[in-house]
């Protein structure tokens, strides 16, 4: 995926643990984990806004483009 | 009415499905005991048959039956085939149903499942040509009013099952999105 998250970064930046962020957001663990290894296929808008809320910073810092092949649609359910 | 559970639709086919299943094995056990005991059996009506094909000098239905059993085994073998690949489609269709009472029916594994029910209706639809070449070739005086033409009923279904191995694909496609969407 051509998109990398920065969670790890803001996190490090801000001496926040993933728990904290995880009960501050109202998301679980398990779900920022997927979004802090990069394997999420989608945030939503609500998700984006309470992360940029609590970490106080723009979506872009917690985005990036790297360019990159894109994954081809159905790739992993299929094998 | 409800989607899963007792009364619906879903129970519904499951009973229609697990009777089919039962049934189909019986049948299939059935034949095959009966085609076992009619070969076990053959060498000694052959013995009493007469050149008139009369068992011990009289006629019997039993007499025609053993004049016949080349035709008698290949209809046996085609009825067990016919069944076999009945028992292969209601099994995956019963892993398919598993599924779904799981409350997780849009899973790739159901796509094979699906593909296989279609070549299964495929192989039947072909089977089916076979053995009625067969029977003219066989007993061409009692086949002249066999139907020859395509059975356009069985090919639209078997369409119909493809496309529905498509729409599940797609379906996990977007369940897997679903879940991986923070």
């Amino acid at each position: 995926m051509p998109i990398r998250v920065n969670l790890d970064r803001m996190l490090v930046e801000r001496r926040m643990s993933l728990t904290e962020l995880a009960d501050r957001v109202g998301v679980t663990i398990v779900n920022l984990s997927i979004l802090k290894t990069g394997k999420a296929r989608a945030v939503r808008f609500s998700t984006l806004d309470a992360l940029c809320r609590e970490l106080d910073c723009q979506p872009g810092d917690l985005l990036n483009f790297v360019p990159g092949p894109p994954d081809e649609p159905g790739e992993e359910e299929t094998g | 009415m409800r989607t899963l559970g007792p009364g619906s639709i879903a129970s519904l086919l499951k009973i229609a499905q697990d009777v089919a299943y039962a049934v189909l094995w019986a049948s299939l056990v059935l034949v095959v005991f009966a085609t076992a005991a009619g070969l076990l059996a053959l060498p000694f009506l052959t013995g009493r048959l007469d050149g008139h094909g009369n068992i011990d000098g009289h006629a019997s239905d039993i007499s025609a039956l053993v004049a016949h059993w080349p035709t008698l085994l290949g209809a046996a073998v085609s009825i067990v085939a016919y069944l076999a690949v009945l028992l292969i489609i209601i099994f995956r269709l019963r892993q398919v149903f598993a599924t779904l009472i799981l409350g997780d029916p849009f899973r790739p594994e159901n796509v094979g499942r699906l593909r296989i029910v279609g070549l299964a209706l495929i192989a039947l639809e072909l089977v089916g040509y076979v053995v009625r070449l067969a029977l003219v070739w066989a007993i061409p005086e009692r086949s002249k009013h066999l139907d020859f033409t395509v059975n356009l009923s069985g090919w639209f279904a078997i369409l119909v099952v493809f496309v529905l191995a498509e729409v599940f694909r797609e379906g996990a496609r977007l369940r897997r999105d679903a879940e991986l969407t923070i």
